[in-house]
């Protein structure tokens, strides 16, 4: 073999085995393999950039002066000039030159010129092939990418329609919306009352709340929006963000925010209309997700509801007298129904020394912490009357201990009457209660309030009153649950009927009288749902 | 949660392990990518990626660990990635990173199989 053929082939081989990685990173080894299997020692070689863009110049010898990009002359202003400038091509395309220059100022041989020609050629085939190498990877990774797409739209479908918890939802939500879009940042508001409050975020976000103008384009438009304007109103210093409208069955329930677009090249641009589009059809998506998992709260905390409610019933079901004591020369009788939705009645005989007392309170509110209040009078009142105080004493002591102790809209209402049979006499503490009823020689007294209800005003102190309770005499402590027991009407029972019947049955045995009184509300009633606890509680002296 | 990824690398000869934190995208598969070219001039054949403190990955951070993967190949070493949360485990095969990794559900299992320092 000749020995040009020779270095030829020598030079052809290297140039081919530059094909495995993209030509523009392998242009100083083209350089240099022109320049070492040639005559030619400066040279540069320039690159068309995409199909249609400008020459840029992509590598050059050392000592060569060469301008970044050629402009479309086509001349190539090197420094020295070139001996020789051979176009880069490939069926009639324009891939690049290659501007090469002798050693010395001498020109170069026919045999010279056709050899570097040749070369380019070759070169030119090479990066067509690249070229069309790399689109096809391209072209395979979008590809791949837009199953990515359909797949990760399938995927919420499947995934966040599965989760319940609204927290791992917006997670989700969040997380696939920013792979999706490749946005750097992004956040999601969700609609409380008239506001979309932020509820997730990923990367710096400025609002808590969503700008209402916004808010209100969104609701108008029902798609998604992108914004160059206001760039600041929730992600600061963005150059461009889009929000995407999250529609329950009614309204907007929710509002997904991104920004920071991202490019391969490191650029931050603006979103492109497929992924608007996309970013619809996955809000789509999020929406069923976000109802789900709000049904689902809601469902929890209604079971929680009524866990707080039955654990309340059993606690007051606990304190409540079981039975009620038999104490001679008296007879004792007693009404307790609660409501489904527990209140806060309490009441209890205590029977001590030959005195029977009792009791009957209405604490304020309902469910668990009226219950945890009655818990804590019932305490109280025990320990107290085991001290053997008196009925002004206790009360006071109570009222000092609930007001420390107890939050500050709670309190209750208390009617404490002690009889002793030995000396005649009933004694009783009304704190804010509903006035008690005695029927004594046929006649109907009442046992007024003379306080405050106990654990309003620290300071306050209650003082017993007494009063002649002789053979014969009936005593009825009762809860507002009797009297304010409404019917389908609208109307309540009220104190009236009550007197009426202790006017008719006072003389009568206590059971007697407390069958009418519960017989009388539940005629009175009908069907209208029970709103609160009732109690009575009845002692005759026989 | 910040959009800034954390790479942090460990030695474990013959290989290494590089532990990411955060969002793989442009910002952040240019890390890894340095980190890992890093490593492969130094030598390194074998290089495990545990994903366990990423969440998020996006299209550009695909494609820069593809063409980590390629660079690996052409040296012929290996790459390998572990404890993949499952939705970034199904973009990786979607896009065909689990082709040319292998991919563990654990460290443990990965260094035992690639042979790696414990």
């Amino acid at each position: 073999m000749a020995p040009e053929v020779h270095r030829f082939a020598g030079f052809l081989t290297e140039l081919q085995q530059l094909d495995r990685s993209a030509i523009p990173a392998q242009a100083p080894r083209i350089l240099e393999a022109f320049t070492r299997h040639t005559s030619f020692e400066i040279a540069a070689l320039y690159l068309r950039e995409g199909r249609e863009g400008p020459m840029r110049l992509t590598a050059s010898s050392p000592h060569c002066t060469a301008p970044d990009v050629l402009d479309r002359t086509g001349d190539v202003p090197l420094d020295p000039p070139p001996h020789l400038v051979l176009p880069l091509r490939s069926h009639r395309e324009d891939l690049g030159l290659l501007a090469l220059r002798r050693r010395g100022a001498e020109e170069p041989t026919e045999d010279e010129v056709a050899l570097v020609r040749a070369a380019a050629e070759y070169l030119g085939t090479l990066i067509a092939n690249q070229r069309l190498i790399q689109e096809m990877r391209e072209g395979e990774f979008q590809l791949k990418y837009r199953l990515w797409e359909l797949e990760s739209l399938y995927e919420i479908g499947l995934s966040i329609a599965s989760t319940l918890n609204i927290d791992d939802v917006a997670d989700e939500i969040l997380f696939r919306m920013i792979s999706l879009t490749n946005a750097r940042r992004a956040a999601l508001f969700l609609r409380n009352g008239d506001r979309f409050v932020l509820f997730r975020s990923f990367g710096t976000v400025r609002a808590e709340f969503l700008d209402q103008e916004i808010a209100s384009e969104l609701d108008r438009e029902g798609q998604p929006i992108s914004f160059h304007e206001r760039l600041d109103c929730i992600f600061p210093a963005c150059s461009a963000f889009v929000t995407v409208p999250i529609r329950g069955n009614n309204a907007m329930i929710g509002v997904l925010a991104a920004a920071d677009r991202e490019s391969r090249d490191g650029t931050i641009g603006q979103f492109e209309a497929n992924e608007l589009r996309l970013l619809g059809l996955f809000a789509n998506q999020a929406a069923i997700a976000l109802e789900n998992a709000r049904l689902h709260k809601e469902a929890l905390e209604k079971q929680a509801m009524e866990r707080d409610l039955e654990l309340a019933a059993t606690i007051q079901k606990e304190i409540l007298p079981k039975s009620i004591p038999q104490v001679a020369g008296i007879e004792l009788a007693a009404l307790s129904r609660p409501a489904r939705q527990v209140g806060g009645d309490y009441h209890a005989v205590v029977e001590r020394d030959g005195v029977l007392t009792l009791v009957v309170a209405d604490v304020a509110g309902k469910s668990m912490p009226a219950a945890l209040l009655v818990s804590a009078v019932h305490a109280a009142l025990q320990l107290l009357m085991a001290e053997g105080r008196e009925l002004g004493d206790i009360a006071t002591e109570m009222n000092r201990h609930l007001h420390r102790w107890s939050a500050e809209n709670k309190f209750v209402t208390m009617i404490m009457a002690s009889i002793d049979a030995e000396s005649d006499t009933i004694e009783y503490v009304n704190a804010g209660h509903n006035p008690g009823y005695m029927v004594v020689g046929g006649r109907l007294e009442t046992l007024k309030a003379h306080g405050l209800p106990i654990g309003i005003l620290g300071q306050s102190r209650y003082m017993s009153q007494k009063r002649p309770f002789l053979p014969g005499s009936l005593v009825l402590l009762y809860s507002d649950g009797i009297t304010e027991a409404e019917n389908l009407a609208g109307e309540e029972f009220e104190d009236h009927r009550l007197e009426a019947l202790l006017r008719l049955d006072g003389s009568g045995s206590a059971q007697e009288l407390r069958d009418r009184i519960a017989a009388a509300v539940e005629e009175f009633v009908g069907e209208a749902p029970q709103k609160d606890d009732q109690t009575v509680l009845i002692a005759r002296r026989v | 949660m910040t959009e800034e990824l954390r790479v942090s690398v460990e030695r474990r000869p013959p290989g290494a392990i590089l532990y990411t934190k955060g969002y793989i995208n442009n910002v952040g598969g240019e890390e890894i990518a340095n980190r890992a070219y890093e490593l492969m001039d130094d030598g390194v054949q074998t290089l495990l990626l545990n994903l366990k403190e990423t969440k998020i990955v996006n299209s550009i951070g695909i494609s820069i660990l593809i063409e980590i993967i390629e660079k690996m190949m052409e040296k012929g070493g290996r790459i390998a990635f572990c404890c993949l949360t499952p939705v970034i485990h199904k973009t990786f095969q979607i896009m065909g990173l689990a082709n040319y990794a292998t991919i563990y559900e654990s460290e443990e299992a990965a260094v035992g199989d690639l042979g790696l320092q414990r």
